[in-house]
């Protein structure tokens, strides 16, 4: 393993890994979907007659050759979503009358091989009378055309906090505002979706590559109708998830209902057009941000209105802006605070969960708005960020807008930052190049965040088990479900170190529910610190279940019985010990399972960039990213470091190049797929320093706090904000993401903060 | 996706390829390296009944100097011209500076410069230097060889001259004479993407007057277009001092240049993330540091001792 970062690795770098694609069954069908070309409209006629003529093709259905196909399950977990939202708002897995976004399935077609199937595709005849596409909030909010008849387009409305008093406006020496789009992204994971459903006698098992299998079994067997334990769903190497990979998606239910009624195998392997067509969105938020602060720069109040862009139906994504507007406040001491949040219906593709999940919207509004606070009242920007953090020593800190913060050191975080970026040198340069009318511009951006991670209440918990057996080895089982992450590494580690036995005897099983019958997944960054913790006590209560034994064995008192290194032995004088493995001889299978319960941490962070911008062409060049995060404490520092440089990656990504268009018939323009939707290459990316401080989590035994999502929280306001610091631009709302050529080029011909009349 | 069915051919002779190609009763591609061909395949924008591989026909992966022209075989590969060596003079730099903007490594290893000829994407590099140098591109039918002018060559996205029984057996390019300078820049989003504008150079200076100039505009258009009145604004002019070309004075020939060829030259179509005016801007702040790079190239090219101007 020497040569290898991760145990994974020798796998999956050499090509040994085994994807769902990789899996081969006999006999399975390949099913491919026939996908409506406009964004909204009506389904007049699907005609599949031709296509089930094709050589290979055995056979072709559209929603009324089904019709006990069951609908798209929702899913209320975590507050993401409500029964009101739902309601009346059925997400049918083809579509039956409506199509309410571009490359919603109308058809699915199952051939001996993707090939035939796609000829099969081909010939299906379908008909849309086209409607008028809203792909934007604004479009949509005032209900002029319904995506559902007699239902607003407007699915959820939330708040937190209380409204800010309007003397606080009145008499703050400042207030700034500011409109900020946080444009819809792709999580582009380098794997697609996939499933493959495989009958067997009564019972299905599925593979899919999935964040959270569990539910997907639930889910799986809630539209079957059939009882939990005759499904099960496996998770191999997964190619990354990003926070996309949750769902019982339309093309799932699809396959699993076919697979059965056929009864036979059938998968569905997503390529790369299709996933950028229909894959789930992240962000899609105009914000409306006001910020008051006295001459002193202290923050009075704030307030932050949220218009969300959540797609054609009200899946998860109709109550993810809750999360931005939780965290409104980040850092911060605010006295008063109020966010709202407006969720609409428009014709694209559904919103959820991407690598940050609400709080990049929550730090962007934030920081952009505190830059140009600074600015109105002529302070540093580190130094206004400075004057407000909230003390290390007001932990746990209770939000205005309903967040018990459980710890953290905001100022060390800045002051590493400061100091790795050499903060005043730039600072100096940026001047010398002020007065160099041949020099390019340069710019220095902060962003200071505070996230949440590991879940929401009632899914702050995670079951799973530690077993030895006769040959020593440890086995430990748990209901994560890794898409990258390195569990095999981190979690084997975690799982030695406790017992003190090498890292080569321990085993993890994951991603199996026949071999770990209850979990909940991989998401909101809980798998250190909920699944961690989790490991890390069962392995404890392991030690005492074979000192007990042993303590049996020997007729001693338990507490005369001592575990060290995977050896039970007496205390007193240690003339009795045995090996666990011969204890497993002894006594029978030794094996421990629970359910353990962690509690919510608040990782957080100071990102800071100096980006020089050629004001004639609009490119903006990324001269240094520092980014200081900190996740508590830390179990693998190289993953962690991994986590934090890929996070950074998909920021910049937010912030200078991802971004989608549509045609007139709402239509995504990525027709050319990544050549289209473009992401940071390696050439885009910059010298990036990764740094950390430690403030452990008093939340979890572990003290760890998520990680792996710092940068697509942190990075893209450091990034804008540098880019408006270089131009110097009187309204940097004119920097709207991403910040493309044509874009930074406007904006560098606007009027300058310095022409201002005030 | 996966591609629609298709045959496939590998002719041996030039003679066999058009004879292939010949067959009326399908549509044929020819494959040659794959980098535009294979994807649209997959994307199923292109659907041939016969795919013909020209790829064992010997000898059209030649590179040879005749004369005063170097004329690049159907098979010679973009990764060939990485060497500024690889063309005598100053077109052999020409080269160099533009081919490190097509695509990566692996696809320059097996695209072909003819390839994108063939292509004719309006934001090709090597079709807009084929236009601005006059290059001629050679054809082979059933009724023989015909040579096409590149100023005669396209007609617009992906329509070319070449008749879908003809196969593309050359292209040959005028070699530049030491007294020629050239630039090549190209602005795109990343490394990745197709150039949003690009611009490529030959300034030929004599006592420090330009004779004659030749600039080409990718993706100015909906095909490489030559910027001729941009060119006839610069003859005569005196180059004068070097100049940092991030920011060129207003009234600074080059910058005059730049401005002719966005506004009379150049008749951009909008893109997302570049709408006409922006890349009316762009062309012209492009052609402006192109043609600074031309010079201070041809400065540097009299600086260097005779003989050495490989």
């Amino acid at each position: 393993m020497e040569q290898w970062t991760r145990r994974e690795d020798r796998r999956l770098l050499t090509g040994q890994g085994r994807y769902v694609a990789d899996i081969a069954v006999p006999d399975c069908l390949d099913a491919v979907f026939v996908r409506s070309g406009v964004g909204h409209g009506t389904l007049r006629a699907v005609d599949c007659t031709a296509a089930r003529a094709v050589p290979g093709v055995v056979g072709a259905w559209s929603a009324a050759d089904l019709s006990e196909l069951p609908a798209v399950p929702y899913t209320l977990l975590a507050r993401l979503s409500n029964e009101e939202s739902v309601a009346g708002r059925e997400w049918p897995a083809l579509v039956k009358d409506r199509v309410r976004y571009a490359g919603e399935a109308v058809a699915v077609v199952l051939g001996e091989d993707r090939y035939r199937a796609e000829d099969g595709a081909a010939e299906v005849f379908c008909h849309v009378d086209p409607l008028p596409a809203m792909v934007t909030p604004s479009a949509a909010a005032d209900d002029s055309v319904r995506l559902f008849d007699g239902l607003s387009n407007i699915a959820f409305r939330g708040e937190a906090g209380k409204p800010v008093e309007e003397s606080v406006w009145r008499e703050a020496a400042a207030v700034v505002e500011g409109r900020y789009r946080q444009q819809l992204l792709m999580p582009t994971p380098m794997e697609c979706r996939t499933i493959l459903a495989v009958p067997e006698g009564d019972r299905l098992t599925v593979w899919s590559g999935h964040q959270m299998p569990h539910r997907l079994r639930r889910e799986l067997a809630a539209l079957l109708g059939w009882s939990v334990d005759r499904v099960r769903v496996v998770v191999p190497d997964t190619g990354g998830a990003f926070g996309s990979k949750s769902a019982t998606f339309p093309e799932f239910v699809v396959v699993a209902f076919l697979a059965v009624k056929l009864g036979r195998p059938v998968r569905w392997i997503e390529d790369r057009l299709e996933s950028m067509l229909v894959a789930t969105r992240g962000r899609g938020q105009d914000q409306r941000v006001r910020l008051a602060a006295d001459a002193d720069g202290r923050l009075l109040g704030y307030e932050l209105t949220i218009e969300a862009d959540v797609g054609a139906y009200p899946h998860l994504g109709v109550g993810l802006p809750m999360q931005t507007a939780w965290l409104a406040t980040g850092p911060y001491t605010t006295p008063q605070a109020y966010a709202t949040v407006r969720s609409v219906l428009t014709n694209t593709m559904l919103t959820y969960p991407y690598r940050g999940a609400g709080r990049p919207e929550a730090t962007i509004a934030l920081e952009r708005a505190m830059d140009v606070m600074a600015r109105r009242l002529g302070l540093d920007p580190a130094e206004l960020r400075r004057r407000n953090f909230i003390p290390p020593e007001s932990f746990p800190y209770r939000t205005p807008t309903g967040r018990c913060y459980d710890s953290g050191n905001y100022a060390a975080a800045l002051d590493l930052a400061l100091e790795t970026l050499e903060y005043d040198g730039w600072r100096a340069e940026q001047a010398r190049r002020r007065t160099d009318p041949g020099a390019l511009p340069l710019g220095i951006g902060l962003s200071c965040y505070v996230e949440r991670s590991g879940g929401e209440a009632g899914g702050l918990h995670e079951f799973g088990s530690v077993e030895v057996g006769e040959d020593g080895t440890v086995t430990a089982r748990c209901g994560a479900a890794p898409s990258g992450q390195g569990h095999e590494t981190v979690f084997a580690a975690l799982v030695a170190g406790t017992l003190g036995v090498a890292e080569e005897r321990v085993r993890l099983v994951e991603g199996d529910t026949d071999e770990q019958p209850e979990g909940l997944g991989s998401f909101a960054s809980r798998s250190a610190q909920v699944v961690g913790a989790l490991l890390q006590h069962v392995s404890r209560r392991l030690i005492d279940e074979a000192r007990e034994r042993a303590a049996r064995l020997w007729e001693l008192p338990v507490d005369e019985v001592q575990w060290s290194g995977g050896i039970v032995h007496a205390a007193e004088d240690g003339s009795a010990a045995i090996g666990v493995a011969d204890l497993v001889k002894v006594t029978g299978p030794l094996r421990v399972e629970d359910r353990f319960e962690s509690g919510m941490a608040f990782p957080f962070g100071s990102h800071a960039v100096v980006a020089e911008v050629d004001p004639e062409l609009g490119t903006v060049r990324l001269l240094r990213v520092v980014t200081v995060d900190d996740c508590g404490v830390v179990l693998n520092p190289t993953i962690v470091r991994g986590q934090a440089f890929g996070s950074a990656v998909q920021g910049i990504g937010q912030a200078l190049y991802e971004g989608m268009t549509y045609d007139d018939q709402g239509v995504p323009v990525l027709a050319s797929g990544l050549l289209d939707y473009l992401l940071p290459t390696f050439t885009e990316v910059p010298p990036i320093e990764v740094k950390d401080t430690c403030t452990p989590s008093p939340a979890t035994p572990l003290g760890a706090k998520g990680a792996g999502e710092s940068g697509c929280i942190g990075t893209p306001a450091a990034i804008v904000n540098a880019v408006a610091d270089a131009l110097r631009i009187a309204d940097p709302d004119l920097l709207q993401m991403p910040l493309t050529p044509d874009v930074v080029w406007r904006a560098a011909r606007a009027p300058k903060h310095e022409e201002e009349v005030r | 996706m996966k591609p629609a069915a298709f045959d496939y051919v590998v002719p041996r002779t030039v003679p066999e390829a058009v004879a292939a190609l010949g067959d009326a009763g399908r549509k044929a591609q020819v494959l040659a390296g794959g980098q535009s061909l294979i994807l649209e395949m997959h994307l199923q924008r292109i659907r041939p009944e016969l795919v013909v591989d020209i790829n064992r026909i010997a000898g059209l992966d030649r590179l040879s100097v005749e004369g005063d022209t170097l004329r690049v075989g159907a098979l010679v590969r973009h990764s060939v011209f990485e060497s500024a060596q690889s063309a005598p003079g100053p077109l052999g730099a020409l080269f160099a500076r533009a081919v490190v903007n097509i695509a990566h490594p692996p696809i320059r290893s097996r695209g072909t410069m003819v390839g994108s000829f063939a292509w004719a994407h309006p934001a090709s590099e090597w079709c807009a230097i084929g236009t601005a140098l006059d290059a001629d591109i050679e054809v082979h039918g059933l009724e023989g060889k015909r040579v096409v002018a590149a100023r005669d060559y396209f007609h617009g996205p992906y329509r070319t001259a070449r008749r879908p029984q003809e196969l593309i057996t050359a292209v040959r390019f005028p070699l530049l004479g030491d007294d020629t300078g050239v630039g090549f820049i190209e602005h795109r989003r990343t490394h990745f993407c197709f150039a949003q504008v690009a611009v490529a150079a030959a300034l030929t200076v004599r006592d420090g007057v330009i004779g004659e100039a030749r600039i080409g505009l990718v993706n100015c258009a909906d095909r490489p277009l030559r910027a001729g009145a941009a060119e006839r604004a610069l003859i005569g002019v005196e180059v004068g001092p070097p100049v940092d070309g991030h920011r060129l004075p207003d009234g600074h020939p080059f910058a005059h240049a730049g401005r002719i060829a966005a506004t009379q030259d150049a008749a951009p179509l909008a893109e997302p993330f570049a709408d006409v005016e922006y890349k009316r801007h762009a062309i012209a702040v492009l052609v402006g540091r192109t043609l600074c790079q031309a010079a201070n190239d041809q400065r540097s090219r009299l600086a260097q001792p005779k003989g050495d101007h490989k």
